[in-house]
């Protein structure tokens, strides 16, 4: 009698068992939502020699290495901006300090650059020299006015918008440049957004969909 | 005319079916999976005709062959035809008998590309490049999208529709960006076909194509094999076995494919001339299509044309396998979902916000 209890409840908990055993519910890939991201966590990859990089597509020369190193990648390059902006040198026409080009103006006549407009943030947080370097219109400067050069104005940005220098760095924010292949090249944030006036502009779709309205 | 229709229109018999094991009548069919390298490959006349089979069979495919090769052989033949006639029926011919892509060995690749780009040559005077580029090692695709991102631009579409020549009268289009309304993720309410300035007021954008399933079932119900998942995760059609039945086309849950109603027009001076043999080279009447990302461009590097195009970063791009790249973190560091999530086909095309 007893051996037969004791049997008995050694098969109800061996039927548990299997039941219950973790690993067994998984039937091929309908385990919820994160099945093909479980698996990429466990493969890994010996070797990528790919015989192409985004040098195919982009010239090296055009090129600049950030400043910060990021986790992973070797390289991290983005468009060599100062090589681009057309009437750089700034001191090329500035040749003076923003204080002495003031004290110079005759009453009524116009500033320089009086044509741009800025809508980034409030006027209480935000002004031109916020970003430029009175001193030095060659540069740009940080919150406590250390020097940055234009190539490297992510750095200025990152002051404030933080979250989205993180996802940049990472691969989440900013347009990939010259394919898939490493090195990491990317749009810098002023390659997209204009530092005047960030916000992407309302336009009208680049295409009309003629046929499905029929 | 009488060529096209049956070109076009042709059922593969049962022996041409890849997953078919016990369809081979005899040793010479086309069916293995592995091609013998040593004995000389059977050509299309053999393989079709130079086999035993029973006299109906052998009846029923001689009809059907002989009224399709008809006109080929007329202007293959015909003392009266041109040089170029006579060749384009011979290449016709021969394309006609063509296995399925994944059958060829690279010899068979590189002639049917030879015959499709002699052909092109010989109808418009142009030359294309049709390549056969295999998946590269230790590469699976992936693909994210930023709907916190996405503007509605639509420079996406253009692009695609250029690179990939799909057909311009109807207007064919691989990808969807859907106009939603902030708080919803629901596609009946969703407007694909807005045309006003975007982004609109309290809406976001969510664009959809080709998800290129890891489980595809689009690929479990073709009753022809020709369609099916590369080992770059890239699922493919071979345009010239598809009968046009549009299984696949039902069974996507995600309207990923595209299907030639008509003689897809793309004007010549349009043609994207760098094509792939599974990508943008030019499709037929009454085959499917769909986006294949670019593959013609991913597979040497490249972005998508989309992800090139998009003016906002809003694709992302690459190899999930890698563990450095871009598509990787945002994998990894971002809440990113897919839709349908719970039918298993796990999709490799991800959705994340800011
Ligand atoms: S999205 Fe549709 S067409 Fe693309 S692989 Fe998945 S099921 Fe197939
Ligand atoms: S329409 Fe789709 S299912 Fe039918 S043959 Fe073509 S690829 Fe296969």
């Amino acid at each position: 009698m007893k051996q037969l209890a004791v049997l008995g409840i050694l098969a109800v908990l061996i039927v548990l068992g299997v039941k219950c055993a973790p690993g067994q519910h998984d039937e091929g890939g309908h385990n919820g939502s994160h099945h093909l991201l479980e698996q990429l966590k466990y493969i890994s990859v010996d070797s990528l020699n790919y015989e192409f990089s985004r040098f195919d597509q982009v010239d090296k020369e055009k090129l600049v290495q950030i400043h910060q190193l990021v986790e992973g990648a070797e390289q991290f390059l983005i468009p060599d901006r100062m090589a681009e902006m057309k009437s750089y040198p700034c001191s090329n026409c500035h040749s003076k300090s923003l204080e002495a080009l003031q004290a110079g103006k005759a009453p009524g006549e116009k500033k320089s650059h009086w044509d741009i407009e800025i809508v980034h943030a409030k006027t209480v947080t935000m002004q031109c020299t916020t970003c430029h370097d009175p001193k030095n219109f060659n540069l740009l400067h940080s919150l406590t006015g250390a020097p940055i050069e234009f190539n490297h104005s992510y750095e200025l940005c990152g002051q404030c918008h933080s979250t989205q220098q993180k996802d940049w760095l990472g691969g989440a924010h900013g347009k990939q440049v010259g394919g898939w292949a490493p090195p990491r090249v990317s749009q810098t944030c002023t390659g997209c957004h204009n530092p005047h006036k960030p916000a992407f502009e309302k336009r009208l779709p680049a295409r009309l969909n003629t046929e499905w309205l029929k | 005319m009488l060529f096209d229709l049956f070109f076009k229109t042709r059922k593969p018999v049962e022996e041409d079916l890849p997953q078919a094991s016990d369809g081979c009548g005899s040793g010479n069919c086309g069916c293995k999976k592995t091609p013998e390298p040593t004995t000389a490959e059977p050509d299309g006349y053999d393989m079709k005709l130079g086999k035993t089979m029973n006299r109906r069979a052998a009846f029923r495919q001689m009809t059907a062959g002989l009224l399709a090769g008809a006109g080929m052989v007329q202007a293959s033949c015909s003392a009266t035809s041109t040089g170029d006639k006579r060749e384009e029926g011979q290449l016709k011919w021969e394309e006609y008998f063509k296995k399925n892509y994944r059958l060829m060995t690279d010899e068979e690749k590189s002639k049917t590309v030879e015959r499709l780009e002699r052909l092109y040559e010989i109808n418009t005077g142009k030359t294309i490049n049709v390549s056969t580029n295999g998946a590269v090692e230790n590469v699976l695709y992936g693909y994210a999208f930023n709907i916190s991102k996405c503007q509605g631009y639509m420079d996406c579409v253009n692009a695609c529709v250029k690179e990939n020549n799909q057909d311009r009268s109807s207007q064919m289009q691989y990808i969807r960006i859907h106009e939603m309304e902030n708080g919803q993720l629901n596609f009946d309410d969703a407007d694909d076909n807005y045309f006003h300035e975007v982004p609109a007021e309290g809406h976001f954008y969510l664009g959809t194509q080709c998800y290129h399933c890891e489980n595809p079932p689009c690929v479990k119900v073709c009753p022809v094999g020709a369609t099916w998942k590369e080992d770059d995760g890239i699922v493919v059609i071979d345009y010239d076995w598809c009968i046009g039945c549009r299984y696949c086309m039902a069974a996507c849950p995600y309207d990923g494919r595209r299907f030639n109603w008509q003689t897809p027009e793309v004007p010549e001076e349009e043609v994207n001339h760098t094509q792939h043999y599974l990508g943008n080279r030019l499709r037929s009447k009454g085959v499917m299509e769909k986006c294949t990302f670019c593959i013609q461009r991913s597979r040497n590097g490249k972005n998508p044309a989309c992800v090139e195009a998009c003016p906002t970063g809003a694709r992302i791009f690459g190899n999930i396998l890698d563990p450095n790249s871009e598509i990787r973190w945002v994998l990894e560091n971002k809440k990113v979902f897919r839709l349908k999530e719970d039918l298993g086909t796990e999709p490799k095309f991800w959705y994340y916000m800011d």
